[in-house]
């Protein structure tokens, strides 16, 4: 009997820290585990006594990329705990923030870290020198979601205005109709990023979990909305989602996994908005999606980048609608004054990878007296687990360069965020 | 000033000095406990990094590439605060191999938000995990990298401004000194004509907190929370009796100062 280990140790071009361990016997798979090994680092036991102020501050620090999910979302869930409502332009503000940080999440995924594997490169540097058109629109995608977000959160990694209530700076007009234009301007670069990752050979591969993303009625649901799960069919309030998310540690990883009660697996992020809100995404992305011969339901995770690049193009067009409209309102965002006092609240919002749950308990004093948080790949953790059960027998005869190409093809498909999950 | 080896105004900087006559520095970027927020700055001057990219050879740089970790290299940039003893062990392996190392962002500089949980890691392990999984390893209160290695260059804030680090790696390629670090934010407000927050009745850390940023928090209406570290000139005891002097709370005060100083203040600073 032989026994064979095909550990990945640090997967690349992932944010944060973790290994693939795989065991072979005899040619047959006998055990994966996501690994991960980014240190704990315990953010709802640091925010625990302190001030709610503080905590949208803190908690924006769990993750570089999705910095203003975690600030909007704490922030809902506390105006949720202490009954305090805002304007619609602030919705409409953190939308926008929300949304730019898909522009900028969607292409330093997509042609940064998930590219290099369709071309056969370490990293996107080559790019510079032997396609610097297609690098040069990946950086233009990116750079106009950065500025939108400089622009309404202050800044695109810990953004610093968006506080309880409203917002305590605002772009200028003149600034957000600029945005409005040039976003418009990239529309077509969007397309041709879906076109690209729409001609790239993905494995056919089909994922058995269920697709969990928040909707809305009227509304590609980012900020607001309820828990939907497609495959099982089940719509739920957010409040409730530890009756139907439960989370659970495993001892060889610093991230917790997530499963449905019954204890079925779950994808979230792109894939799962794209399928579930197709109705609602702009003709411009539904052609691209056709293009690259995709109707829903798709359940081929590797086609979660594919996904990413199509919501890119609907997102583009929302983000340049949002500037405008904001331009052109009158409304305040100035934080509404609000009173600290004892409270449970619940909210929820859609990360680039998924949603984000947030459970906070405040006292009358306005000090936190408990915490919950639940990232987008904490919770497709163990999918993408079970993924990898059913995809390492059909390679595990590759060879070893092939090999764990391809296993860390599907772990990137995912965009992970280990930051995130281990939170 | 963070660090265990600060080096001295007017004396050059030995460390760089080593790498006048290489052609190209071989880089290194590593990341400790962190959110990648640096690191992300840092790709987010990706123009800028592919026009500097020709003094510059980047040999490992996991977020955005496969190349393997080689042994041999001469300017290690590094994000996050050391949570583990395997942190303190890569740190001594990259000390002994790197010529010049960068501490980047308040994680790695200060310890920073890592650092709320130092004197509590074991009881907060047990709170968020139940049974604490093995992968976690040997955790340890989260500390600046310079409590471990002597560090040349510090670029802090959270997230670095990632063009300050353009400027600190140029300094390293030229074998310039550090920045001293000395002035705390509040002649920037000055400069920038902004309103005081003690006029408006709030706390704000620009009063001990290292200057260098142009204080573009307080300029958007939010007042600092000291991401940048304390400023080399900070008088804490000053500062309080300021905070006092406003009728505004001590214990408010210190409480914020937490937030990026909790490992910094424990260890190497009182």
């Amino acid at each position: 009997m032989t026994q064979t280990r095909l550990n990945i140790h640090h997967v690349a071009r992932i944010e944060g820290h973790g290994n693939v361990n795989i065991e072979v016997q005899d040619g047959v798979l006998t055990d994966v585990e996501m690994n991960i090994t980014e240190p704990a680092r315990m953010f709802e036991q640091m925010v625990r006594g302190r001030s709610c102020t503080e905590v949208s501050y803190i908690a924006s620090r769990i993750c570089g990329i999705c910095s203003p999910n975690h600030a909007i979302t704490s922030l809902l869930c506390l105006e949720d705990a202490m009954g305090i409502e805002v304007s619609e332009r602030t919705s409409k503000l953190r939308s926008l923030l929300i949304r730019g940080s898909y522009l900028q999440n969607h292409a330093t995924h997509l042609y940064v870290l998930a590219a290099p594997d369709y071309v056969g490169l370490q990293s996107a540097f080559p790019l510079a020198t032997a396609a610097p058109d297609v690098l040069s629109r990946a950086l233009e995608i990116k750079r106009l979601g950065n500025e939108l977000c400089n622009a309404v959160g202050g800044r695109s990694v810990h953004p610093n205005t968006c506080v309880i209530g409203g917002f305590t700076a605002e772009p200028d007009p003149k600034v957000l109709l600029a945005l409005a234009d040039r976003l418009q301007a990239i529309a077509d670069d969007c397309i041709a990023t879906g076109d690209l990752f729409g001609h790239f050979e993905v494995p056919d591969f089909k994922s058995q979990g269920d697709l969990l993303c928040l909707v809305e009625d009227d509304d590609y649901a980012v900020i607001s909305g309820q828990t939907r799960a497609l495959l099982s069919a089940w719509t739920r309030p957010v409040g409730e989602y530890r009756d139907f998310i439960i989370e659970r540690s495993r001892p060889y990883s610093n991230a917790k996994f997530s499963t449905l009660p019954n204890g079925r697996t779950f994808m979230t992020g792109a894939i799962a908005r794209v399928n579930q809100s197709w109705g609602k995404l702009s003709p411009a992305a539904r052609i691209v999606a056709a293009k690259a011969g995709l109707r829903p339901v798709w359940l081929n995770s590797f086609k979660n980048n594919l996904s990413q690049a199509i919501e890119l193009v609907d997102c583009v067009e929302r983000c340049a609608q949002l500037c405008r409209e904001i331009a052109a309102d009158t409304g305040s965002s100035a934080p509404a004054p609000f009173e600290f006092k004892s409270g449970h609240g619940v909210a929820a919002t859609e990360a680039p990878r998924g949603t984000v749950y947030y459970e906070i308990d405040v006292d009358d004093k306005g000090r936190v007296e408990y915490a919950n948080i639940l990232t987008p790949t904490a919770q497709s953790l163990a999918n993408l687990e079970n993924d990898l059960r059913l995809f390492v027998p059909r390679i595990v005869d590759r060879d070893p360069d092939t090999f764990k190409m391809l296993v860390e093809k599907l772990v990137r498909a995912y965009d992970p965020c280990l930051s995130c999950a281990v939170h | 000033m963070a660090g265990k080896k600060v080096f001295g105004l007017n004396q050059i900087n030995p460390a760089s000095h080593a790498l006048e006559h290489k052609e190209a520095a071989k880089v290194a970027v590593f990341g400790l406990a962190s959110d990648f927020g640096c690191q992300v700055q840092m790709t987010n001057i990706e123009r800028e990094l592919l026009d500097v990219l020709g003094m510059f050879e980047l040999v490992y740089w996991q977020l955005v590439s496969s190349a393997p970790l080689p042994e041999d290299f001469d300017i290690a940039i590094i994000e996050g605060a050391v949570c583990t003893q395997e942190h303190v062990e890569t740190l001594q392996w990259i000390r002994e191999r790197a010529k010049v190392v960068i501490a980047i962002g308040a994680c790695a500089v200060t310890g920073g938000i890592p650092g709320l949980a130092r004197g509590n890691v074991d009881d907060f392990a047990k709170r968020v995990y139940g049974d604490v999984p093995a992968s976690c390893g040997s955790m340890a209160s989260p500390r600046p990298v310079s409590d471990i290695i002597a560090v040349d260059f510090t670029v802090p804030g959270c997230p670095i401004e990632p063009l300050e680090l353009v400027a600190v790696l140029q300094r390293a390629l030229m074998g310039g000194n550090p920045e001293a670090g000395g002035r705390s934010m509040c002649g920037d407000c000055r400069l920038n004509e902004d309103v005081c927050f003690f006029e408006r009745g709030r706390i704000c850390l620009g009063l001990v907190t290292r200057a260098g940023c142009g204080a573009p928090c307080i300029k958007l209406g939010y007042p600092c929370n000291g991401c940048r570290g304390l400023a080399a000139s900070a008088n804490l005891d000053s500062a309080r009796d300021i905070v006092a002097g406003y009728g505004l709370d001590v214990a408010d005060f210190d409480a914020r100062l937490q937030i990026f100083n909790k490992a910094g203040q424990d260890s190497s600073r009182s």
